[in-house]
């Protein structure tokens, strides 16, 4: 009985990747920050069809939590929860971040020398960062500070006193890697099996204001009198 | 006497053969042929069995073959022969049933068989069984030169209802429904309209977050109240529009990788079309032709359903506000709670609808020359606003029950008198209430005095089918199913002003 692992990743592009162990045995992965809701089906349903892999290999569901710009991170997460509930696979939750540094450590092991600051763009001129100070035994990255969303300029006054020299590199996340740093968690019993979106940002909405003539929440009793 | 039936095999033909030269001296197959019709892969025979035989055992009393091919609908009875000394005992009809069994389980749709013209006991039996005569061949069986009588039973097509899940997720109700056809199995929705009424209206990204979190919960609960597991599951069913974008994209993401890992097939389904095939739920089928008013805080749309799949149109909708977004926003003016609905129907309860007379939106002849059948509450809230803005000035005491009374009558009004005029005007004897302002006392009340004054039928599914609900969706996803339409392909996207016209979205 083979045991896979299906990682979905929408925090940037769509990403869908099947696994056993590290290893990854099919990929699919479309660079757009859009359409997320139009391609995920049919990422899904081809990485399973390259493996050739059935749902009921699958006993591990991996998705990336973000953060991230919501509408496209919460298709991933949606399909995820959804997928592991027809598989009746466990379900993992990977913070985005947390996945590129893993990815960019490994390809890079330079970076291992100093702090690595990992960007993703927020818009309204700000990113989504996090600080890593290297992988620790089980290859799973150290998070100094962060998660968390700021103006550029911001990031670098909040770590200049303690932390005056680190790399910094954006990127956007893969399942693949996602997949791969889950499975890390699952081997060291660290996984979450949290995988609510990680927004960091409260939805654009004011409250309006008092009521001009009519205290607010009117006792409607008392009003009908 | 008692028998038993069950598959002939090999070891039978002896026993078999014995019968067949008993049965029929004159034309007997021969022990090679009925030894390949046993062995055929298209065949089926049974051997009946008397149990209450000598010593040795039971004996074999009788038996009968059925054919079908694969990919054929048709299924002919080879032959049924029952030795003479168990005559008279229901054995036939015992054989001919199992035979019908096995044409039904491998989906025949219709039993032909010949029979002597001479024999009249047989007939009779098969008749009895349903079969008609359909035609004669002349001198078929020799050399006794005796006619065949074809006889052919049509068999009920029994279509198994299917099992759908749907999901709706257009607006701030997260809704898992389960049906078997037309049968209503689970209906669970989870609303965040508590999160929204602090903002006075539905903020979609509020609804959109709150649909990820209800999506896991929702959908057990779902199969809990169904008594099934996702495997029972035969399609699912997604609303994909129209409806706030990125509420919509949650369940259109969860349905799509709900549809993969169960390699079961998806239907993005219309939302506002699946308000009017909820009415299958309850009555079996939507009688067409109908119209449907779709009320809600999302909606205020007036459809002519000619055919549920196939010819939906869009009559009118509003220009502006919803309805139900009208009643949020009079009930703010009023220092009312969220959602105003409700809490108008109250403040109303004592109130006087006449009054103060607020405008109906539309209704003047030069609108109704454009806008017959649309809708604009707009305006109406504007009043609302001014006039107690002027009777504040003036020192006027003003009654909020006269003011939500005049206001809900103005709003009613409007609805009834275009929603019964479209029924008028297409000559449609039907009026099907939909959405989440059914709820209104004063709405259901109006509808139903004009309704019954132009001898229109009013059609008012229950509450929690009115609402937006994921039984509705997968109501009309299994007709679908039923009618046999192709799955939609795994591309489509979230449409949030996908017209009505479109009732399956395919790719």
């Amino acid at each position: 009985m083979n045991r896979f692992l299906l990682a979905i990743d929408t925090t940037a592009g769509t990403s869908v990747a099947l696994l056993a162990g590290e290893t990854v045995l099919s990929e699919v992965h479309f660079d757009s920050g859009m359409k997320h809701a139009e391609l995920i089906g049919s990422a899904i349903s081809q990485v399973m069809n390259q493996a050739n892999a059935k749902p009921t290999q699958v006993t591990a569901v991996a998705v990336g939590r973000g953060p991230a710009l919501f509408t496209g991170l919460r298709v991933g997460i949606a399909a995820g929860i959804m997928f592991s509930e027809a598989c009746s696979s466990g379900l993992v939750g990977v913070i985005s971040h947390h996945a590129i540094a893993v990815q960019l450590y490994t390809e890079n092991p330079q970076l291992l020398e100093k702090p690595l600051l990992v960007t993703t763009d927020a818009r309204r001129g700000e990113v989504y960062w996090c600080l890593y100070g290297g992988l620790d035994s089980a290859g799973v990255p150290i998070v100094l500070r962060g998660p968390s969303v700021e103006k550029h300029a911001h990031i670098l006054e909040l770590l200049t006193d303690s932390y005056p020299d680190f790399n910094e590199r954006s990127g956007g996340a893969s399942a693949a890697w996602v997949g791969r740093l889950a499975q890390r968690e699952i081997l060291e019993g660290k996984h979450n099996s949290d995988v609510s979106a990680m927004y960091l940002r409260a939805p654009d909405a004011a409250e309006p204001k008092p009521n001009q003539y009519f205290a607010a929440s009117a006792d409607i009793a008392g009003a009908a009198k | 006497m008692s028998f038993a039936i069950r598959k002939a095999v090999p070891a039978d033909l002896v026993a078999i053969m014995a019968i067949e030269h008993e049965c029929f001296p004159t034309d007997a197959w021969s022990a090679d042929s009925m030894k390949d019709e046993l062995a055929a892969p298209h065949t089926a025979y049974f051997i009946a069995e008397s149990a209450d035989g000598s010593s040795s055992g039971s004996v074999v009393a009788g038996y009968a073959g059925f054919s079908k091919h694969r990919m054929s609908v048709q299924g002919d009875v080879q032959t049924i022969a029952v030795a003479p000394r168990f005559r008279g005992a229901g054995l036939g009809r015992l054989l001919m049933e199992q035979l019908l069994a096995t044409a039904k389980i491998q989906n025949a749709e219709s039993v032909f068989l010949e029979v002597r013209a001479d024999n009249p006991v047989a007939q009779t039996l098969y008749q009895s069984l349903g079969f008609k005569e359909i035609d004669r061949r002349a001198r078929y069986y020799q050399p006794d030169n005796v006619d065949a009588l074809v006889m052919m039973l049509e068999l009920p097509r029994e279509i198994k209802a299917p099992i759908v899940l749907g999901i709706e997720s257009s607006c701030d109700e997260t809704g898992v429904g389960i049906v078997r056809g037309t049968e209503l199995l689970a209906n669970v929705i989870s609303s965040s309209m508590d999160l929204h009424a602090r903002f006075g209206g539905v903020v979609p990204e509020v609804a959109a977050r709150a649909h990820l979190e209800a999506l896991q919960p929702t959908l057990h609960k779902a199969l809990a109240e169904a008594g099934l597991s996702l495997h029972d599951i035969d399609a699912v069913a997604v609303a994909n529009g129209p409806g706030l974008a990125g509420a919509l994209m949650v369940g259109v993401g969860a349905a799509k990788a709900l549809a993969v890992g169960l390699d079961k097939p998806l239907y993005a389904v219309n939302h506002l079309v699946g308000h009017v095939g909820v009415d299958v739920l309850e009555r079996g089928k939507v009688a067409t032709p109908t119209i449907a008013l779709l009320v809600s805080g999302g909606h205020t749309s007036l459809l002519l359903v000619r055919d549920l799949l196939d010819d939906v149109e869009l009559l009118g909708e509003t220009i502006d506000d919803a309805a139900g977004e009208a009643f949020d926003k009079v009930a703010r003016v009023l220092g009312l709670k969220y959602p105003g609905g409700p809490e108008i129907d109250i403040a109303a309860a004592t109130g006087d609808p006449k009054a103060i007379r607020f405008p109906r939106g539309l209704s003047l002849p030069k609108d109704m020359e454009k806008h017959r059948y649309d809708f604009s509450f707009s305006g109406l809230k504007t009043a609302v606003a001014r006039w107690i803005e002027s009777a504040h000035a003036n020192g006027e005491q003003i009654s909020i029950p006269d003011v939500a009374a005049s206001f809900r009558e103005a709003v009613v009004d409007v609805l009834v008198t275009k929603a019964v005029a479209a029924c008028v005007d297409h000559n449609v004897p039907r009026l099907l209430l939909g959405g989440g302002v059914v709820a209104n006392a004063r709405l259901r009340q109006v509808a139903k005095e004009r309704c019954d004054k132009h001898g229109i039928e009013l059609r008012i599914p229950a509450f929690n089918l009115c609402t937006d609900n994921g039984a509705m969706i997968a109501a009309l996803g299994a007709q679908l199913v039923m009618a046999g339409r192709a799955p939609s392909e795994l591309s489509f996207g979230a449409d949030s002003t996908l017209p009505v016209t479109t009732v399956q979205t395919l790719a």
